[in-house]
């Protein structure tokens, strides 16, 4: 479920997650937010603090009374520390600031899945390229890579993206946070996928990576 | 310097001249009635030997008056001040004389009486040692008497000077005694009213920063999501691609500055105050390795000397201060440069290779100073920001293309 006073911002965040094949129920106020919590399951809630008639944290405590697996992913305006804090404190999973990309919303949701374990396993898989997400290993045709950190989190992030283009901003924010203004000069970026590039053809693997002219890259998966 | 100390300086040099006045006064008072009683026993002794004449006509003997001149008259009575040696201390002593005369049987006698005087320096001595003892009771009196109303009268404006000393921007807004003093009341009442409008203008600041903040991020994620989605779709033409992702990276480095600038603000408004004390160099270790990567990407050779830095400050803010000037040294770097890190007990310097800088180095601690691309560069003033907040120095140089930032904390 997606719980966002912006209708509009509400629809874009359905439509991703729908577009993953993940099923999405919206609510765009506290009063039907709580509602359907009290009536459903969910596997993952993705809330957003500032509501017009209530804090997505009092949802926050509602959804782990009910049911304490549900995973619950907070995004805020407010880049507060302590809303951050309390939220985490009161048992959310991951928090993410206004304004995120879709990808990083779903790359979090994914991930979220794998931890929760509701999809079943820590393998996740494009073409002949297999990520352990427990164990940090990426195996190409069955070669185990050694990517560095950035390459590994740029990997994983393309993997939650499949067949969509990501910028080099999104990419960018994905590795650095706060600090993307590092890659004010995208030569990082450039670098980093590059290298990714070099150690996925290395064994023998067809690149699955396509730069987008002037956009960004996307991962092919057919 | 206190206020009671100053009222007690004040005073004390008002009574410097009382003293002097008093002191003249007094001196000149005792020699007036000394003289004045002199004069009116020597008249009566005057009196009663004129009388005893009359009754007798009989002259006093020689030595019952101090001197009997024959055959010379004094029309009146004649007072005299006189010095006369005396013999026992072997000094001169003032004397007052009366010299008057007395017909005796067809011959003029004139008949001289004297009185030893109080000497000027015997009134000096005891003028004194009265105005030293009026001057000792005088100030017990003095510190006591403004001891005890100094503090009662001046209780209401130390009550009031102790809240605002203690008063934080964020604290509810203190409450001031009532005094009988109008004045403080007056002082209590337009403090209040500034206060209560200091307050709610930092309250609405606050406020207006965080809606703005809330809209503008909600709306830029709309833009975002629809470029995004746009951007993945590939029956546009490149040209239409290109627009797109402007508006894309647009809205990314509106949110950017948006997030920076209310970091700033937030700096400023003091809502960072989680302080404890935190080692340096544990963050700036961190911080390096999130940074290795990029740094090994460039081939940039990283030279670092830790050791251990405690500073009392917030923890957040601290890991933006390193990162920000880590990130900077990274940013501006060349390709085969050099970062040196050096954090010392209570400095931290950082070198780096970089583009040569002309001009002054003040202008890129600045908030959207010009970089040498144009570039917006807001990460050095947020640092700015926060060793302001600290009172740390900061300085920034600038030598044959290397730059070379220090920070020097608890500057006091």
């Amino acid at each position: 479920m997606v719980v966002e006073d912006n209708t509009r911002l509400l629809e874009a965040i359905a439509e991703i997650l729908e577009s993953a094949k993940y099923v999405c129920e919206k609510a765009h106020d506290f009063g039907t937010a709580s509602e359907k919590i009290a009536l459903y399951n969910y596997d993952i809630v993705v809330v957003d603090i500032n509501l017009p008639d209530g804090s997505g944290l009092d949802l926050i405590k509602e959804i782990k009374r009910k049911s304490a697996e549900t995973g619950i992913i907070v995004i805020s305006a407010r880049n507060s520390l302590d809303n951050k804090i309390e939220g985490l404190d009161l048992g959310a999973d991951d928090y993410l600031t206004k304004p995120f990309d879709m990808a990083e919303l779903l790359a979090r949701v994914k991930a979220l899945l794998r931890r929760r374990n509701f999809s079943g396993s820590d393998l996740v898989s494009v073409g002949e390229i297999i990520v352990n997400t427990a164990s940090r290993q990426v195996l190409a045709r069955n070669i185990k890579l050694e990517l560095t950190k950035s390459e590994y989190d740029i990997l994983l992030f393309f993997f939650a993206n499949s067949n969509r283009v990501l910028t080099r901003e999104s990419i960018a924010e994905h590795i650095w946070g706060d600090n993307m203004d590092l890659a004010d000069s995208f030569d990082f970026i450039y670098s980093h996928i590059k290298n990714l590039r070099k150690k996925i053809v290395a064994p023998g693997v067809a690149d699955p990576i396509r730069a987008v002219y002037g956009i960004g890259y996307k991962l092919e998966n057919r | 310097m206190k206020l009671i100390k100053r009222t007690y300086i004040y005073t004390s040099v008002t009574l410097i001249p009382l003293l002097i006045i008093g002191g003249l006064f007094a001196f000149y008072m005792i020699e007036y009635i000394s003289y004045e009683e002199t004069d009116e026993f020597l008249t009566y002794e005057m009196e009663r030997l004129v009388n005893y004449h009359e009754q007798n006509n009989d002259l006093p003997d020689f030595h019952n008056v101090d001197d009997i001149l024959e055959d010379v008259k004094y029309p009146q009575p004649v007072f005299k001040d006189t010095l006369l040696l005396e013999s026992g201390d072997n000094e001169m002593v003032p004397y007052r004389e009366l010299r008057f005369s007395i017909n005796h049987n067809g011959r003029d006698f004139t008949i001289v009486i004297r009185q030893l005087l109080p000497g000027r320096d015997d009134i000096a001595q005891g003028t004194l040692m009265i105005i030293l003892g009026l001057l000792f009771l005088f100030s017990m009196f003095v510190i006591l008497t403004v001891n005890f109303a100094a503090r009662k009268i001046w209780t209401p404006f130390y009550n009031t000077l102790n809240k605002i000393v203690s008063y934080k921007i964020r604290d509810p807004l203190p409450v001031f005694k009532n005094s009988d003093i109008d004045e403080f009341n007056t002082l209590n009442v337009t403090l209040n009213t500034f206060l209560k409008k200091i307050s709610s203008d930092f309250l609405h600041n606050k406020q207006f920063n965080e809606n703005a903040s809330h809209e503008l991020q909600t709306h830029l994620a709309v833009i975002k999501a629809g470029t995004g989605k746009l951007l993945g779709n590939s029956d546009f033409t490149e040209e239409q691609l290109n627009e797109l992702k402007k508006i894309h990276s647009a809205a990314t480095k509106l949110s950017q500055a948006q997030k920076s600038l209310l970091l700033l603000s937030k700096i400023g408004n003091n809502e960072f105050s989680n302080n404890s004390n935190i080692d340096l160099a544990d963050i700036l270790n961190s911080s390096i390795s999130f940074f290795e990567e990029s740094i090994g990407l460039r081939e940039i050779k990283l030279h670092s000397e830790i050791r251990s830095c405690k500073v009392f400050m917030d923890a957040g803010l601290a890991e933006i201060l390193i990162n920000n000037l880590l990130k900077n040294a990274v940013k501006h770097n060349i390709q085969n440069g050099f970062i040196k890190v050096k954090l010392m007990e209570k400095e931290l310097i950082i070198d780096n290779s970089g583009a040569d800088f002309k001009g002054d180095t003040g202008t890129l601690l600045q908030r959207f100073g010009k970089g040498e691309n144009g570039n917006i560069g807001i990460g050095l003033a947020i640092v700015k920001e926060i060793c302001e907040l600290y009172n740390f120095s900061l300085d920034y140089s600038v030598s044959e293309k290397t730059h070379k930032i220090s920070v020097i904390f608890n500057v006091n």
